[in-house]
């Protein structure tokens, strides 16, 4: 269990992380979300043990983090890179090694990652010679080679595609399985939805918005309906039941007036446009976390 | 320690396998080559062809001694180096002499020709050609004017001609160096030449290359981010201290690769067996020095964030480095300076004027012991100092620090 308590951090002139604290049980998702610039990154640092906090703590499995927990913990950093002149296998093994694996181990695994990850060629290539997302697997690799029990993922999917998302997500859910503590830090709300089990929403260094996603939703999802339609738009938005409406394509996802019951207003808008579908959802992560930001203070 | 190691084998076993390791294996000796041996050969060594040089005496007295003097110097041990033509033609004037003469010149007839004139007592000797600034040629010449001109007014007051040969005759003076047990050891130019200044530009070019390497492996890791994943693998002083660890085991196996090939040099006599009696100091002095320049590398790559401001930093450190190259030419002249003195005990220079005094003079241990010491000291303090700017260096992107703020760094816990 990952547990971190009242973290703060200034530098010369600006506080970049202001008091934050949540815990991770193993096998849970964590998903440290915020804008460019919120102190997801410095927030990381710390529990990585590359930032001393100005004050607050960090306890992984009941340790002080330290340079004692370095094997335990994998890292993939949100900006990439490689190596690039060097061979596939000596950049793994490499880190592998500094993780404390030997020498035979690190042959066995990067030969199980690279299979895994559909690249069993690419260990005598050199970096530049593979393209940009099988860069990214092998930066993967390099995270999870040494089997963490805590495991950072800054912005894991970026560079992807679907079907390479897939895979990175599968293997993701497996760690989660075996029980590993994982930080997923993302501003793709969409990512976040499919994959944390809770979520940390930070802005300007402070908590806006914790706890499990599920309910968070469930507070946020008072009122949302999705209508298919045809007719003009205008003449639902002007609706006095409509708070704030979205519309795309012949659809609308509409917030309601909190004392407006869905089938009210499936009555009050039938005879003003033809409709073609109707349901009651849940408010999307993105819109929580737009109109959190946009709200600014805490929740 | 582990770590330190994993890290020191990356740093060997990446940069030994890339081009710039390669050329700077080839192309150190070559530098040195070029910049010690080759002037020393070129200046030693005859031009391709004789070279035909005028002489205009209107007295009449030194053709035959001045043509006598230049005989002396020959190419490839047969060919004379000058052919001497005698210009002078009685009841023509020197003036429609020489502006004859300078047409040969012009025309390319003859090299240069010597002119002699007398006002009085005293003689003027001009040498007039396309190409004076010969040091070389002119030297000569001066030196067989003078001596057929003493030669003459010695013979002249009566000497006899044997008498006057002996008084002529050169002894060249040799250096012969003292070791403690009384050993004799012949020490001339070429020797301290071969020693020291390849031991310093060695040292030099080493640095460069070495610490350049460096500089760009932490550039690079920071602009790819790499060195985020570094420092949460071991901590910023086994990172420091494994590179440093790499580098100078790279820049060992590149000095034994050369020292292997000089030694062979060497039993063919190409470069003399005495260059290595001071191995083992030097050795030692070679290595501090070495430590020294590549922790200021390291802690200097931790705060810059592109290669062209790398490149500018290593610029300015190049000129530091090279400073003692520059007094090394005082340093040989006199070893005892005030100068030279100071410079002993600047770490920075310490090194090379070591490098350099310990073939020139029989260095007293005290002062080894001492300079020694300096050094040490300041490559620990500034091992830690680096230390501390590189665990936040590394970290810090944009704009490079400016002194105040690196003081910070160093405070920081």
């Amino acid at each position: 269990m990952l547990v971190s308590e009242h973290l703060r951090k200034e530098f010369k002139n600006v506080v970049a992380v202001d008091d934050i604290s949540f815990q991770i049980l193993p096998g849970k998702i964590f998903g440290l979300l915020g804008p460019n610039g919120a102190g997801k990154t410095t927030t990381i640092r710390i529990i990585l043990n590359i930032l001393k906090p100005t004050s607050g703590t960090v306890v992984f499995n009941g340790q002080n983090i330290s340079s004692n927990l370095y094997n335990k913990i994998g890292y993939l950093p949100e900006e990439r890179g490689l190596y690039k002149k060097s061979r596939v296998k000596d950049v793994i093994s490499y880190f592998a090694r500094l993780k404390n694996l030997s020498a035979k181990e690190t042959v066995e695994k990067t030969a199980v990652w690279l299979k895994k990850l559909d690249i069993p060629n690419a260990a005598e290539r050199k970096i530049q010679e593979l393209s940009k997302g099988n860069q990214q697997k092998i930066q993967f690799i390099i995270a999870v080679i040494h089997n963490p029990e805590l495991l950072v993922l800054d912005e894991p999917f970026a560079g992807f595609d679907p079907i390479n998302q897939q895979i990175i997500r599968e293997n993701i859910l497996n760690f989660s399985k075996e029980g590993k503590v994982i930080i997923l830090s993302t501003h793709q709300m969409e990512t976040a939805e499919k994959l944390c089990d809770e979520i940390l929403l930070v802005n300007k260094g402070k908590e806006i918005l914790k706890g499990e996603l599920s309910s968070i939703k469930k507070k946020f999802g008072g009122n949302f309906v999705k209508v298919g339609f045809k007719g003009d738009p205008g003449s639902i938005s002007s609706c006095n039941s409509v708070r704030h409406m979205d519309s795309y394509n012949g659809y609308a996802e509409i917030q309601l007036q909190d004392e407006i019951p869905p089938p009210q207003f499936l009555r009050e808008i039938s005879s003003k446009v033809e409709i073609s579908h109707f349901s009651v959802i849940e408010p999307t992560l993105n819109k929580i976390f737009i109109d959190s930001v946009k709200a600014g203070g805490s929740l | 320690m582990r770590k330190i190691l994993t890290v020191a084998r990356w740093e060997f076993a990446e940069k030994v396998k890339t081009k710039s390791f390669l050329i700077s294996l080839l192309l150190t000796p070559a530098i040195i080559i070029a910049f010690t041996i080759l002037p020393a050969l070129l200046a030693g060594s005859e031009g391709d062809s004789t070279e035909v040089v005028g002489l205009i005496d209107q007295s009449g007295l030194f053709f035959n001694n001045i043509k006598a003097e230049l005989e002396q110097y020959q190419i490839d041990g047969y060919q004379p180096a000058y052919l001497l033509v005698n210009f002078s033609t009685t009841g023509i004037s020197l003036q429609e002499l020489k502006k004859e003469a300078d047409s040969m010149v012009i025309k390319g007839n003859i090299e240069g020709y010597l002119a002699v004139s007398r006002n009085g007592e005293n003689y003027k000797l001009e040498y007039r050609s396309m190409n004076p600034g010969n040091l070389k040629h002119t030297k000569r010449f001066e030196k067989a004017f003078n001596n057929a001109r003493i030669k003459f007014e010695l013979n002249s007051s009566g000497l006899d001609p044997e008498v006057v040969g002996s008084i002529l005759s050169n002894v060249d003076l040799k250096e012969i160096r003292l070791d403690k047990s009384g050993k004799e050891n012949e020490s001339g130019f070429l020797e301290i030449f071969f020693t020291s200044f390849i031991f310093i530009m060695i040292l030099v070019l080493v640095i460069l290359t070495s610490g350049g390497m460096l500089i760009r492996s932490v550039v690079e890791e920071k602009s790819n981010r790499l060195i985020e994943i570094l420092v949460s693998s071991c901590t910023p002083e086994e990172l420091l201290t494994g590179k440093i660890l790499g580098l100078s085991s790279l820049a060992l196996f590149q000095l034994l690769i050369w020292s292997t090939f000089g030694a062979a040099l060497s039993g063919y006599n190409m470069i003399p067996a005495s260059a290595f009696n001071n191995i083992g100091p030097m050795f030692i002095y070679f290595i501090l020095g070495f430590l020294l320049y590549t922790a200021l590398f390291v802690g200097i790559g931790s705060i810059v964030n592109t290669e062209q401001e790398a490149q500018q930093v290593t610029g300015y450190l190049s000129l530091l480095l090279l400073m003692p190259v520059v007094f090394a030419i005082s340093t040989i002249e006199n070893p005892d300076s005030e100068l030279v003195k100071v410079l002993t005990y600047i770490p920075l220079t310490t090194p090379a004027v070591m490098l350099l005094k310990l073939n020139i003079k029989l260095v007293p241990l005290q002062e080894l012991i001492i300079t020694v010491s300096v050094l040490l000291f300041s490559i620990i303090l500034i091992v830690y100092i680096t230390a501390r700017i590189f665990r936040i260096g590394i970290l810090s992107y944009g704009k490079a620090p400016n002194v105040k703020q690196l003081i910070q760094w160093i405070k920081e816990k």
